[in-house]
């Protein structure tokens, strides 16, 4: 390696320093002016006493609309959203995977779809299916559903890259043909850490489900944006208390079960 | 029985694999095949079941050739030739038991194999296959917890259990200790002896080749250089087959 001189070393962290200096100081020129409301002091203060009050009423209401019905519906969207996605994923999984694949344009080109779902976050999903299939659970499947390939055809087809291939040999030899050879040779390999990402995926869908109902693709968010506008501080709480404790509950069952799979 | 006609192998780069092989293997001999590295003993015993393909001549199984065989047929020929790996070739995250299920692959149905539903019968041959090569034990361990030598018995095991009635052990022993060197071997003897099933092995080891063969035969850059019966294969034969005097190296010693 080439020696620097000493001087070259403090001008180039110099310059470095000034660089980063120019460019906080440029993000914070662009910020509005703080600037506290009157009557900030006093929301915060109801947001919180609505937090400590939940309005235990609506956790269970035979008639209506109700907590338990809006997590059971979010759960809803995340386990269907996160098994159209399993699917899907598979066919690209293995077209992307470069020792599976027989051409680098199979390759190139299912790296590419993946990339491209990925770029999209699921928000700009839902919000494009609501368009498309109207308001709605089915619009949130969808967002996940479609959102969710991205990212485990990734991950699955990386998985796939690692796998030992001398047993297909094995398997062919055994006079087993290609679909066999793939379902001895293949899938066991790789079938834990699909349920593995599967389910991590899963937790994460669960997260994002829990969103969708804000911009109106069912769930949850659609009562606690609709509970955040009339300020009925009470319901907010207990539907924030309820998906805390779905998202930790389905967490902690979902992480003991991938600790034991790979 | 396999036999050879006029059997060459070139390869794209214009190596010659295989050059102009003539031979006919009977059913029950122990033939073992010795060359140099590069001499084309792997691509003789890969071009038995079609692993690789050649390019002249034909080859035949039990009366049909393979070489003009295609789809369903090819795969019920290759059912009929076990194969043994330098590397054992299993399926590491599976069970023992599974592993040498999956010789049986060849028997079944593709949408029940997809559902990997075999009957009990399967399951009792293969755990046949087990004690076979003294392993019934280990039938539900995972392949990767076994030693190299143990797992070299189970692939053994998958060829027992696919019925085969020839075996091609490509250095079956290649990656293991002299004490599980002779086990190995041991086995692949007693299988021809009591099954009389065909066995074709490539060995680098001079000693174990003369000690287990009933036939040997010497590849040297793809050509047949020596073919007859293991007594006629003296110190002078080997030199001729690697072209130089036998190193000590190729000589594993106590087994």
């Amino acid at each position: 390696m080439k020696q620097h001189g000493k001087t070259f070393i403090y001008t180039r962290r110099i310059i470095v320093v000034a660089a980063v200096l120019l460019v906080y100081i440029w993000a914070f020129a662009g910020l509005p002016l703080l600037e506290l409301k009157e009557t900030s002091g006093e929301i915060v203060s109801a947001i919180f006493s609505g937090l400590f009050q939940p309005d235990w009423g609506y956790v269970y209401d035979p008639g209506g609309e109700d907590l338990l019905r809006g997590l059971l519906d979010t759960l809803a969207i995340a386990l269907l959203g996160t098994f159209i996605a399993s699917v899907l994923c598979i066919p690209f999984s293995f077209m992307a995977s470069k020792n599976i694949a027989k051409t680098k344009t199979m390759v190139g080109s299912s790296k590419f779809v993946l990339s491209f779902i990925r770029v999209f976050p699921d928000i700009v999903l839902a919000l494009l299916f609501i368009k498309a299939v109207g308001p709605g659970a089915f619009a949130g499947v969808l967002a996940l559903g479609i959102g969710a390939v991205g990212m485990l055809g990734k991950l699955i087809s990386e998985s796939v890259e690692g796998i030992d291939l001398s047993a297909r040999e094995a398997l062919i030899a055994t006079g087993g043909n290609p679909v066999k050879t793939f379902m001895f040779a293949i899938v066991p390999q790789v079938l834990p850490n699909f349920f593995s990402f599967v389910l991590y995926r899963f937790e994460v869908n669960l997260r994002a489900a829990t969103i969708l109902g804000v911009i109106g693709a069912g769930g949850i968010g659609t009562p606690l944006i609709f509970a955040l506008s009339v300020r009925d501080w009470g319901r907010v709480g207990i539907i924030l208390l309820g998906i805390i404790v779905m998202v930790t509950l389905i967490d902690a069952i979902s992480g003991k079960i991938r600790a034991r799979l790979v | 029985m396999i036999e050879f006609k006029n059997v060459s192998k070139v390869y794209p780069n214009g190596t010659r694999g295989l050059n102009n092989v003539d031979l006919r293997v009977d059913d029950g001999e122990f033939v073992v095949v010795v060359g140099l590295s590069g001499a084309g003993k792997s691509t003789f015993l890969r071009s038995i079941n079609r692993l690789h393909e050649i390019t002249e001549g034909e080859i035949l199984i039990n009366g049909e050739s393979i070489t003009k065989a295609g789809g369903s047929e090819l795969y019920r020929i290759r059912r009929d030739i076990g194969m043994i790996f330098q590397n054992f070739n299993l399926v590491r995250r599976s069970s023992v038991m599974r592993n040498v299920l999956s010789g049986r692959v060849g028997y079944h149905s593709t949408l029940r194999m997809i559902f990997g539903l075999f009957p009990k019968e399967d399951k009792e041959l293969a755990m046949r296959a087990l004690e076979r090569v003294n392993m019934p034990e280990k039938a539900y361990m995972r392949a990767d917890e076994l030693s190299g030598g143990q797992q070299q018995r189970v692939s053994i095991a998958r060829a027992l259990a696919q019925e085969a009635t020839q075996i091609l052990a490509d250095e079956p022993v290649a990656s293991l200790d002299p004490m599980t060197t002779k086990q190995v071997m041991d086995d692949l003897a007693r299988i021809n002896k009591e099954l009389n099933m065909t066995m074709i092995v490539n060995l680098h080891f001079i000693d174990v080749a003369r000690k287990y063969a009933t036939r040997i035969i010497g590849l040297k850059e793809g050509e047949v250089v020596f073919d007859g019966p293991v007594e006629e294969a003296t110190d002078d034969v080997f030199s001729e087959i690697y072209g130089r005097p036998v190193n000590e190296d190729e000589l594993m010693g106590e087994a």
